[in-house]
């Protein structure tokens, strides 16, 4: 059985957990292209015109893989750890994509609570149960892909720089390299090095976490929070590069709360939407890359928006 | 301690009576408008939702007014409105305000001690015995629960009156009056009075009036501002609405949570379509639509404000069940920019297509 898995959103993270199990269990797995602008064009096509990037770049692979394979996989993510969400938009997804795009294929869309194993094992076999009926095969891969996910690191962190800036954002903005227009690699060639949140403990990010009137209820609120806070206020870092979905809700919130903790420390937020053009995001880039040398030459604190 | 809180619908009047009733100083906003609006906007990020800003410009205006504490609920979902407390929070401070909050959440988010912690820094200058606060309390949810039944009364009936106008100015002399009782029971006799007077209106049975249901997110549903005074419009067309969210159903609706036995008409009607709660009230959008073509209303209107994020998800559900059922679904969305016009002529178009439907069907038997 031919199984689609859609290449977006937090596919970067967890590919490697999702391809394991499924293969293990027996099916073929078809993964979509890169995006590329094909893609885009379906999502945008498809979506509904409210939703973010992500969220319609999500239905550009879906449209594009779903005559090809016989079951896709749309993850109805509700939580990763305890009591904190996404998205409202994540919990709605698979109804999102069978309302906008025709003729779709059978769908594995059980919600995944991925807060602990017991739980997230019971999605494995409620998902499994579309491919293969042997519980053992299902236990042992299901296993199989825990160990190799927590094997995989994702995150990104360059040394021997002369500057580090810490890239924040939603995973599926700093990973999907079409959209962010290969920001890495841009910072990288005008000599700034990259940290992202992957590299910060857990305790470390909930020192300023703790310190808020109101526990977070999204992971990415606490996740992006407690790392940029961290890193700006411990002088880890000479500057912090954010990069944002137009119209996300919860960015709205993340971002102007790491404002109002870091004062007066260089912070750039960086809009990608289906409109954005290369050489607008060089320019910003570009500034702000200049004005943390100049703060390096001056060895003074200019404030960043002097 | 002078408490203020934000607007939302007719929810001033149950506020008022209760701190009315429980002597404790407080200030109503002035009712939202542009001033409020422009205000708030100007202190908001950017790209927030509505209600945020709007609830913004009222904390502002009161606060200008000398109030000093906030009073606003709060939840712990995944939409964004659990953040709002936090994010005034510091908002306000930066603007130069000085305002305590008190954030009333769920107690099974912040613990039962800590939600009376927080209710009794509200009652704590009250001179009523516990007794008294309790009934007092009690006087206020009753108040609140008459005015959406007085308001639903008007709004269904605005189709069958036989003196144009009688629901609207009922209404509207109703919520007039009812400002200036200055003591719960007063208030209560008003209501109920008016109530009574609704309910004897001369009415025509056999009129069959055009019937739209009002649905989306609940903050621009309740609150006119923000919808531009939709139902009031409908009202000048005999058009009688009707709509599920109202205050009321959600105090109601959050105390029955616990249980799980909130909402079961809306989670029957929402299963095929949205079969999870997923924040903010995308499903009960949804299980009204199809609770709505169930009861044979002509259409429905969405409205939510730009950027929502679980109506996002309903409106790209909502063509399919217009589509399953034939049924006409219109969705609005409105920010700081919507203007009046272009509002005014999709209602009217709207209103005009439900109404050559019926023709046609007519014709057409």
């Amino acid at each position: 059985m031919k199984i689609g898995i859609p290449k977006g959103l937090l596919y970067y993270k967890y590919h490697v957990f999702l391809e394991t199990y499924f293969k293990e269990i027996g099916a073929e797995i078809v993964v979509s292209p890169d995006t590329n602008k094909e893609i885009l064009d379906l999502g945008v096509k498809y979506c509904v015109d409210e939703a973010c990037l992500p969220i319609k770049i999500f239905h550009g692979h879906v449209a594009k893989i779903k005559d090809e394979v016989d079951i896709i996989l749309i993850p109805r993510v509700m939580q990763l750890k305890e009591k904190e969400y996404i998205c409202p938009k994540f919990c709605g997804l698979p109804e999102m994509v069978f309302n906008s795009i025709p003729n779709m294929p059978k769908a594995i869309t059980n919600p995944i609570y991925a807060n602990n194993n017991t739980k997230l094992y019971k999605w494995a076999i409620d998902a499994g149960k579309y491919i293969t009926d042997d519980i053992n095969l299902i236990f042992n891969s299901f296993n199989r892909a825990l160990i190799k996910q927590s094997a995989h690191k994702t995150g990104i962190r360059n040394e021997n720089f002369e500057i580090n800036i810490a890239l924040s954002g939603h995973p599926y903005n700093i990973y999907e390299n079409f959209t962010n227009m290969n920001i890495v690699e841009k910072l990288n060639k005008s000599g700034v090095g990259v940290i992202t949140e992957e590299y910060l403990s857990d305790d470390l990010k909930n020192i300023n976490v703790k310190k808020l009137y109101k526990k977070p209820f999204w992971t990415f609120l606490r996740e992006n929070y407690g790392f940029t806070t961290y890193e700006a206020l411990e002088k880890k870092v000479d500057g912090i590069i954010y990069l944002s979905s137009f119209a996300c809700g919860i960015d709205s919130v993340v971002t102007e709360l790491i404002k109002d903790e870091i004062g007066d420390f260089p912070f750039l937020i960086l809009k990608i939407d289906e409109q954005t053009g290369e050489a607008g995001l060089d320019t910003r880039i570009e500034a702000f890359v200049d004005m943390l040398e100049r703060r390096q030459e001056n060895e003074s604190d200019i404030p960043s928006h002097g | 301690m002078k408490v203020t809180f934000p607007h939302m619908g007719n929810i001033y009047l149950a506020a008022k009576a209760l701190f009315d009733g429980l002597e404790v100083e407080y200030v109503i906003p002035p009712y939202n408008s542009k001033s409020a609006l422009e205000i708030g906007s100007l202190h908001s990020p950017e790209e927030m939702c509505l209600p945020f800003k709007l609830m913004m410009g009222n904390y502002i205006q009161a606060l200008n007014q000398g109030a000093d504490t906030i009073i606003i609920v709060g939840s712990c979902g995944p939409c964004r409105f659990g953040e709002y407390a936090e994010l005034q929070m510091k908002l306000l401070n930066k603007a130069g305000f000085h305002a305590d909050f008190i954030a009333i959440d769920a107690p099974s988010d912040i613990g039962i001690k800590e939600l009376f912690r927080r209710l009794n820094i509200l009652t704590k200058n009250s001179s009523k015995n516990k007794f008294e606060k309790i009934q007092v309390l009690y006087d206020a949810i009753k108040i609140m629960n008459l005015i959406d039944e007085i308001e639903e009364l008007a709004h269904k009936y605005t189709g069958y009156e036989r003196n144009k106008g009688t629901c609207k100015t009922i209404l509207n002399n109703c919520k007039a009056e009812a400002i200036k009782c200055n003591n719960p029971k007063e208030m209560i006799q008003l209501l109920k009075s008016y109530k009574a007077k609704l309910n004897h209106i001369a009415i025509d049975i056999n009129k069959d009036p055009l019937k739209i249901a009002i649905i989306g997110e609940i903050y621009t549903v309740i609150e006119p501002f923000t919808n531009l005074y939709i139902e009031e419009k409908l009202m000048d067309y005999e058009v009688s609405t009707k709509r599920s969210l109202s205050p009321s159903w959600w105090v109601k609706n959050t105390a029955l949570v616990p249980l799980k036995i909130n909402s079961l008409d809306i989670r029957k009607a929402s299963k095929r379509y949205l079969p999870l709660y997923i924040g903010g009230h995308a499903r009960e959008c949804i299980g009204e639509a199809v609770m709505a073509l169930e009861d044979g209303f002509d259409g429905a209107i969405q409205i939510f404000p730009m950027g929502c994020m679980p109506e996002i998800v309903s409106k790209s559900i909502l063509p399919t069940i217009s589509k399953d059922h034939d049924f006409p679904i219109m969705s609005l969305v409105v920010d700081e920019m919507t203007s009046e016009a272009g509002f005014v002529t999709r209602i009217e178009a709207f209103v005009d297509l439900i109404e050559r439907r019926r023709e046609n069907e007519l014709s057409r038997h």
